[in-house]
């Protein structure tokens, strides 16, 4: 394990994870997340399912968070690959108002292009001009098919409605597309998947000939084979690897702070001290653990 | 004095929890919304304020505020049975908005709180719910509010039922009783239930005794708290309930650990148990003697049991 014992994990989709999974990530030294609203596997039929889904993104989910003292964040938008029903789109991104401005809402997203479609271009622009309206951060994901092309008309469109670029987050990068993205004045995010796209090998290999600036490792762990734990997995290798302490701290914690602090949501001071847990908010049957003592931090808050 | 006013008082006393600007911003929302007249503001936007006054009275104002004696005093004798002690800057400044609007008899009124319900996000639930006590025609929220009873999140069922006099008003016998079963559940602490003492009844002191039973077979703690719902209603079950948890008490040397034989001896006094309180004194049981002390006095009333909220509850 590193001696860098606090990681931030700015892509994981929270709701499709176990309370195992928060334990781990807790015991790991992950005391934040950004959890972006996606699609979940299959699409939805109504602007219900949208509007449930934000809902539990802001409350539930946060609240289930924060029994692990983990600090829970999101983003809110409508994913590109449901921005192709454009019924359902256009009565997505009129309710986004009621969501996108909330407590803890750190950037519009993850938005972007799937299948680069004039739809999802259409549903795209309207949630821009939504964050340039509001001074937000974006976080756009990238294609997984025409990835080069997709991120570069990404940060061309965005830039066309007016986005700063430092506001601007590309995920899910890898070694032909990340140079664009930093050259743009971009953050550039990294997926480490298990199997796929990433790997922590190849994502040291990048750090170690390019140095941590504007340089964001996640897991987007989500309901698919994914590892909740790739923050502090990576950090360890880099560690192993012989970097910089102060260049793992940089990608695995304070960028995506800074990144996404741009958005004002982000209390760093209160995530810089040590967090204090308060399991008692679990204790009982109606709640998550169920009948486990909870663990009560010293200084843990009130209800 | 209304509650909105009262609140924007207890905010310019804590201003130095909010982001500059923040009660200039709030002030112009507030004058947004009661410019909308009896007409209402619109859904979405109203929604949008409430939402906004997170960002901009910045995050000092959603930790836990310290109001003097004489201005929670002062909230009391407005709305009895109201204490804003555990409200944050921020659920005041949004209880404030909520009270900007000038619809609030109208059904539509009633319609833009549902609403704003139905969007909100953890905090502003709280808000929503603390809210309630001071809209007019109360009655109408009842379901909201026993809707608020049914969430998982803690903090919101606290801030839906602690500290203020809405469910001893409107709750019937069923949902209030659930409310005081599921504050034992989650540990919330339940002496700030305004009122249970007047709404204790023989269903209620079954009830809790039934998950004294079920706690025990299960080896789990059973809260001081439960004590508290037996009133005069123990019956021969909750006596023998009361001496098998003041029976632990010479096995017990931890504070925390006695507050349960201790709550069960005020219990003793709230059950009317005299002579079992005067034996207590006389045995010269140091650890169980207050108690007993107190409950002859006639100092068992449920604000009492705040002495058993663990430090970090309290
Ligand atoms: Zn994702």
């Amino acid at each position: 394990m590193p001696t860098t014992k606090r990681f931030f994990d700015p892509h994981i989709h929270m709701s499709s994870r176990t309370t195992i999974c928060y334990q781990e990530m807790a015991e790991a030294g992950i005391r934040a997340v950004i959890e972006p609203a996606f699609w979940l596997g299959q699409p939805r039929t109504n602007v219900g399912s949208f509007i449930d889904y934000f809902s539990s993104l802001i409350g539930f989910e946060r609240f289930r968070a924060s029994q692990f003292g983990i600090q829970h964040f999101c983003t809110i938008g409508l994913n590109s690959k449901e921005a192709n029903d454009e019924g359902l789109a256009k009565e997505v991104i009129e309710i986004l108002p009621r969501f996108a401005l909330k407590e803890g809402v750190v950037a519009i997203g993850e938005i972007g292009y799937d299948e680069i479609t004039s739809a999802e271009e259409k549903a795209y622009i309207a949630q821009l001009e939504f964050a340039v309206e509001h001074d937000m951060v974006v976080m756009v994901h990238s294609p997984h098919r025409d990835k080069h092309n997709g991120i570069l008309r990404s940060m061309d469109v965005a830039a066309e409605v007016g986005l700063d670029m430092e506001k601007l987050i590309v995920d899910h990068n890898n070694e032909e597309t990340f140079r664009a993205v930093l050259d743009r004045g971009c953050w550039a995010g990294f997926t480490i998947y298990p199997h796929t796209k990433m790997d922590s090998v190849r994502m040291v290999d990048i750090v170690e000939a390019n140095g941590p600036d504007r340089i964001i490792v996640n897991s987007s762990a989500d309901w698919g084979i994914s590892d909740h734990l790739s923050v502090p997995k990576t950090a360890g290798l880099m560690e192993r690897r012989g970097i910089d302490a102060a260049w793992i701290e940089k990608t695995c914690w304070s960028n995506a702070m800074e990144a996404y602090g741009q958005s004002g949501e982000i209390d760093v001071d209160s995530l810089n001290r040590d967090q204090v847990v308060d399991q008692t908010q679990m204790f009982g049957d109606t709640t998550i653990l169920r009948g486990q003592t909870p663990r009560v931090d010293e200084g843990a808050g009130v209800v | 004095m209304s509650t909105k006013v009262i609140l924007r008082s207890f905010l310019e006393s804590q201003a130095a929890m909010i982001k500059d600007g923040g009660l200039d911003w709030l002030d112009a929302a507030s004058d947004e919304i009661t410019g909308c007249g009896l007409e209402g503001m619109e859904d979405t936007r109203f929604g949008v304020l409430l939402s906004l006054a997170s960002r901009k009275l910045g995050h000092s104002a959603k930790r836990s505020w310290s109001l003097s004696k004489s201005e929670v005093d002062s909230a009391g004798i407005l709305r009895e049975g109201w204490n804003p002690t555990h409200w944050t800057a921020l659920e005041a400044a949004r209880v404030h908005l909520i009270l900007s609007r000038m619809d609030l008899e109208l059904e539509s009124g009633a319609q833009a709180i549902e609403s704003a319900f139905r969007f909100a996000d953890e905090g502003e639930l709280c808000a929503l719910y603390r809210s309630l006590a001071h809209l007019p025609g109360g009655k109408r929220f009842v379901w909201r509010a026993a809707e608020g009873c049914r969430t998982n999140m803690v903090s919101v069922f606290a801030a839906d039922v602690l500290d203020t006099p809405y469910p001893a008003e409107h709750f019937d016998a069923v949902a209030f009783n659930q409310a005081v079963i599921k504050a034992l559940f989650v540990g919330v602490p339940l002496h700030r239930l305004w009122s249970l003492d007047r709404r204790l009844s023989a269903d209620l002191a079954r009830m809790a005794l039934d998950l004294a039973d079920e706690r025990r077979s299960a080896g789990r703690e059973i809260s001081p708290d439960l004590w508290l719902c037996l009133g005069t209603f123990s019956g021969e079950r909750g006596l023998a309930a009361l001496e098998l948890e003041i029976a632990r008490a010479p096995r017990l040397s931890d504070e925390e650990a006695l507050f349960g034989p201790r709550a069960a001896v005020l219990a003793l006094g709230r059950a009317g148990a005299t002579q079992r309180l005067r034996e207590i004194i006389a045995s010269g049981d140091s650890s169980l003697a207050p108690e007993a002390e107190l409950a002859l006095g006639g100092e068992a009333m449920q604000h009492s049991w705040s002495r058993f909220v663990a430090p970090t509850l309290c």
